[in-house]
């Protein structure tokens, strides 16, 4: 008993002194106000990127083979109701639009398996209509590249062309 | 009565001293924005200045973009360097794959670049609802006047 107030005794004067005592916080606020300002200048909300083309095989050079008659690839034909899925005159596959958008995981599927089928793995070209939203091309592009074409080319697509209806 | 209102005033003077800000939730506030803002910063900046008049579209590509010979297409102009080359609606409409105004200003793009050892490349920064006509004829003058290199601008998907 002596001993416990002993030591309450002995330590009500540093309890005190640990209610006194008081961080000076005003350094660390000067840094944090400094540097909000000058972090908020620097930083990117929105990260940009770019994806690389190629031009079709009758505009582009380097695009041609030893015989001069332009490589046989993989086209994927952007067409306002589906995407056909194309090798020189044979048509692979057809994916009709799901509603609004296209079909891009049966696609990227579809890209896939034929891919393993083809000579030329590392290119394809993405032939599409005139009146196609832009957008709709670049999601393509990513889907070719998802694939595991490397190389893709746009080229415009005939209008007479009927393939998959 | 004196001696109580000196009391008084030294109670009042004690509890102000007391009082003071809490300032845990404010360094919290500050403690989360700092890391935030932390992830977000680009020691590089920016390379690119994208247009404020196009929205573009989203891609998966994770290439990070480089200088280039740029060609905006807005909401309704073609642009290079600022300056307007040709309208959207003038180039739906037109027959022509080709359009003189770009070609015209690509080719003293190409003049400028042969003079360098770069490799001419166009980045082309397009709203992402224009249909693919435009680009397209935009792809076509570019390509006649010697730019073969294409790369379109994107927003990364998270």
């Amino acid at each position: 008993m002596k001993t416990l107030t002993a030591l309450s005794g002995r330590n009500a004067p540093s309890d005190a002194m640990e209610d006194e005592v008081d961080l000076n916080i005003s350094p660390i606020m000067n840094v944090l106000i400094m540097l909000i300002p000058f972090l908020t200048s620097l930083a990117v909300y929105a990260h940009l990127s770019i994806l690389e083309l190629s031009l079709p095989p009758n505009v582009g050079s380097g695009t041609l083979s030893g015989s001069g008659k332009p490589k046989l690839k993989m086209t994927l034909v952007l067409h306002p109701e589906y995407i056909a899925v194309t090798y020189g005159e044979k048509m692979l596959d057809s994916l009709p639009k799901l509603g609004p958008q296209y079909d891009y995981t049966s696609l990227s599927d579809r890209l896939k398996v034929r891919r393993e089928e083809m000579e030329n793995k590392e290119e394809a070209v993405v032939a599409v209509r005139d009146e196609i939203s832009f957008k709709y091309v670049v999601d393509v592009l990513d889907v070719c590249r998802g694939a595991g074409f490397s190389k893709t080319a746009v080229a415009g697509a005939a209008a007479t062309l009927e393939a998959g209806k | 009565m004196v001696f109580k209102v000196n009391g008084l005033a030294r109670k009042q003077e004690a509890l102000q001293s007391i009082v003071k800000p809490q300032m845990t939730s404010l360094i919290d506030i500050l403690t989360l924005l700092l890391v935030f803002l932390i992830q977000s910063y680009n020691a590089e900046g920016n390379l690119i200045t994208v247009s404020s008049d196009l929205q573009l579209p989203l891609s998966a590509s994770k290439e990070a973009p480089r200088t280039a010979a740029m060609v905006e297409i807005t909401r309704d102009q073609v642009l290079a360097d600022g300056r307007v080359l040709a309208s959207v609606a003038d180039m739906v409409s037109s027959d022509s794959l080709l359009n003189n105004n770009i070609y015209d200003y690509m080719m003293a793009k190409k003049k400028l670049i042969s003079d360098t050892a770069q490799i001419p490349e166009v980045i082309i920064q397009c709203d992402k609802e224009h249909p693919f006509v435009v680009v397209k004829k935009v792809m076509f003058s570019c390509s006649k006047a010697g730019f073969s290199n294409f790369s379109i601008l994107a927003v990364q998907k998270e």
